[in-house]
């Protein structure tokens, strides 16, 4: 693999405390190797990235892209298995298309990783998985897998099982499926550490790494059912993030004693009673002021990837500031996937996730990718 | 009555901003001109700030859906022939003020009948802040709705009821025109006349919902002949019709593109607008997608992304304003800043095409201040 060195660009590393600053990075073996104010081309292939914004490649770290498919004729819903209210064991990745033309569209806007999760039509949803964006096989493309466990509350599993005058119809239900399985899945890695040997169970499987602490759990959870997630993830000591979130201005106080993470979004729906009263993307400054960790996220293919930047526009819009703002795109997510030692930022040692942006993201509505490099190979130049 | 000073003026018809004072009396434009002063007036200084016509999404479901509700209140999805329906009855006060349409700079919406129906009923125009009721319609009977999409044949045909397929949508659009224009006035049905209005006396534009290269060109063949004013809505695969749509000159009310994934899903060329730009279509944007309509901050979302595709910023302003107000036969009230049209004026920090961190500084609509 080519060797190639950027040069000239203004680097947004997106490491701690660091400002942007002018400088040259080198890729090799699709890794980062060097950072540095100048360093000698030696051969390699030269980028040059003068007046351009050199980033770390975006994550949206909840997508369902590839499970819902609207490409086809007929629409396809690969990501919600709504045949009972607890699937935890099922595995996002045989779902997806891997030829759904969103992941073009993804590293063309310089989007380098998705978190693909299951839907929210039951209340244990399956097992999500990050992938790169670029590739045709949807293995071979995977960072991590299983990355969390999607949980999901509210009008969705209740409509999906409501419907079928089967439990949960109602929150309460919901509410007492979620004790009910953790208690079970509780009980089921007691019995296996103790030599008691359960019979096999891979919705049980499917819980344990996020009991043991391993992965988190992804709960999609809106307005009040935000205070279900936090006790119930609470009792049982999983690390959890709170997905959509919509609302969190009227539980700034329990998210943060909770020391969950976020990911806020998709925005611009249409408001109404219930789930949509409050679509508070003000909240995603009010929590990072409080030191939570937070990312903007598109829910794609539902509303487009490429609508990340609007996303970016409306928090800086109410106030974010356009550099914090980055963070909810990059390293932030890179921690709620897990995977921040791979991707995120700029630093050596890790993937050469690599986009060159003219203008600024999030305030420049036409600002555009230049340039993708994922895993040290250019898989988009603009001509 | 109000003196909005200082702010840089973008009148709404491709004119070149320039700072200009605003005078307001009761619910009018009085006075544009430059450093004007008014005694009695309450001045507002807008200095460094962007003064545009009241923002015009002319084509809008939510504000007549009467949510919640077990049948959405615009749909009167009991026939596919149904012009006579009038949406302002279904108009929700309360929905619409939800929305907070005026925080993206709207300040009037064409609320519509939705997709299921060939012809749905008549839109309205409605002013987007809290006021009387009365002070807030604009006009009513503004356009008929129409719809060719798949939301009618997957309506009706799941009840075994035509239409089924595309052919029967058509088909029935066809007959009912026929049928209307061989009827005499005294034996006519209110749909009938209804028809008449619009395809004899020409009494209201159409707006027809229609998103594929089949359904796009079909209509534009269908009403060739017609020689009315209409406006294809959401219309994701425009750019797969540019020749179709510089012969009709039809205009084209882009619905919202980023629901769905339509840009990936029907690999559209947006930068194709620009043709129909130089042709002379008039362009506006809308909330709506399949018949159902997003939040206040789609618009914006969609004047970006076709300024993204490369049309200047002040085009794409009148795409906001005169254009939308033209498609609803209102532009004698509103879509441009002139003195004697309505006082609907949104005061942004910065440009909202141009820059995300552009905030609505206050809103004004009927000459009142909402914020």
């Amino acid at each position: 693999m080519e060797r190639i060195l950027i040069k000239n660009g203004i680097l947004c590393t997106m490491a701690e405390d660091e400002d942007y600053r002018k400088g040259d990075i080198l890729i090799e073996d699709g890794k980062i190797k060097a950072i540095a104010d100048s360093l000698d081309d030696d051969g390699a292939k030269i980028i040059d990235a003068s007046s351009y914004y050199v980033m770390p490649g975006l994550v949206d770290a909840h997508t369902h892209i590839g499970l819902f498919d609207f490409n086809a004729s007929a629409s396809v819903d690969d990501a919600n298995e709504m045949t009972d209210p607890v699937t935890a064991g099922v595995d996002a990745r045989y779902g997806v298309n891997p030829k759904a033309r969103e992941f073009e569209v993804c590293y063309r806007n310089g989007i380098t990783t998705l978190l693909i999760t299951p839907g929210s039509g039951n209340v244990f949803c399956g097992q999500a998985f990050a992938a790169k964006t670029y590739g045709d096989n949807i293995f071979d493309m995977t960072l991590k897998a299983p990355c969390a466990v999607k949980i999901a509350l509210g009008g969705n599993p209740k409509n999906t099982y409501g419907d079928m005058k089967r439990l949960p119809m109602t929150r309460m239900g919901v509410a007492q499926v979620l004790w009910e399985t953790f208690r079970k899945a509780k009980q089921y890695l007691e019995d296996k550490e103790s030599g008691k040997n359960p019979a096999y169970d891979a919705d049980m499987e499917g819980i344990i790494p996020a009991l043991k602490g391993e992965i988190p759990c992804k709960i999609h959870c809106t307005q009040y059912d935000m205070l279900t997630a936090i006790e119930v993830a609470t009792a049982f000591g999983v690390h959890f993030s709170l997905e959509h979130a919509w609302g969190a201005t009227d539980y700034l106080d329990e998210i943060v004693e909770s020391g969950c993470d976020v990911c806020y979004g998709p925005i611009a729906t249409y408001r109404c009673p219930g789930e949509r009263r409050k679509i508070d993307v003000e909240a995603v400054k009010l929590l990072d002021d409080r030191g939570v960790n937070v990312a903007i996220i598109t829910d794609s293919p539902i509303l487009s990837e490429e609508s990340l930047y609007h996303h970016i526009g409306e928090a800086v819009r109410e106030g974010l500031s356009q550099k914090r703002a980055m963070r909810m795109v990059t390293i932030n997510p890179a921690r709620i996937i897990g995977a921040e030692e791979r991707i995120g930022s700029l630093e050596i040692g890790k993937d050469a996730d690599i986009i060159l942006v003219k203008g600024k993201l999030g305030l420049d509505t036409d600002a555009e990718v230049q340039c993708t490099i994922i895993d040290g190979k250019i898989v988009y130049e603009k001509s | 009555m109000y003196l909005i000073k200082n702010g840089i003026l973008h009148a709404g018809d491709g004119s070149i901003p320039k700072q200009m004072d605003i005078l307001t009396e009761g619910g009018k434009i009085k006075k544009i001109g430059e450093q004007l002063s008014e005694e009695g007036a309450e001045v507002i200084n807008v200095t460094g700030c962007h003064v545009f016509p009241g923002f015009i999404d002319p084509h809008s479901v939510i504000g007549a859906m009467g949510i919640p509700g077990r049948y959405m209140d615009h749909n009167e999805a009991t026939n596919p022939i149904t012009p006579e329906m009038n949406i302002r009855y279904s108009i929700d006060p309360d929905e619409v003020n939800a929305q907070e349409f005026y925080k993206s700079g709207i300040t009037a919406v064409g609320l519509t009948p939705g997709n299921t129906n060939v012809m749905g009923g008549q839109i309205a125009v409605y002013k987007t802040a809290p006021a009387k009721m009365s002070e807030r319609t604009v006009k009513d009977g503004a356009a008929l709705k129409c719809s060719v999409t798949e939301d009618v044949k997957r309506t009706y045909g799941e009840r075994k009821q035509i239409p089924k397929t595309r052919m029967g949508i058509f088909y029935l659009m066809k007959e009912a025109i026929r049928g209307a224009k061989t009827t005499g006035p005294e034996e006519r049905s209110t749909a009938q006349q209804v028809i008449c209005d619009v395809f004899e006396e020409k009494k209201m534009p159409v707006f027809v919902a229609a998103n594929t290269k089949g359904e796009i060109d079909g209509i534009l063949h269908m009403f060739a002949e017609e020689k009315i004013q209409m406006c294809l809505t959401e219309a994701f695969c425009f750019s797969d019709c540019i020749e179709e749509m510089k012969r009709s000159k039809a205009g084209l009310i882009l619905g919202n593109i980023n629901n769905m994934s339509q840009i990936a899903k029907n690999r559209m060329d947006i930068s194709r607008i620009r043709e129909l730009v130089d042709n002379g279509n008039l362009i506006a944007f809308s909330n709506t997608n399949g018949g159902s309509s997003e939040g206040r901050e789609v618009f914006l979302w969609n004047a970006i992304e076709v300024y993204r595709a490369g049309v200047p910023a002040e085009e794409i302003v009148k795409m906001m304003t005169a254009n939308p107000a033209k498609m609803l036969g209102v532009d004698d009230r509103l879509g441009t800043l002139e003195e004697g049209k309505d006082a609907d004026i949104s005061v942004f920090t910065a440009h909202p095409v141009t820059s995300y961190a552009a905030r609505v500084r206050h809103s004004i609509i009927n000459g009142e201040v909402i914020f």
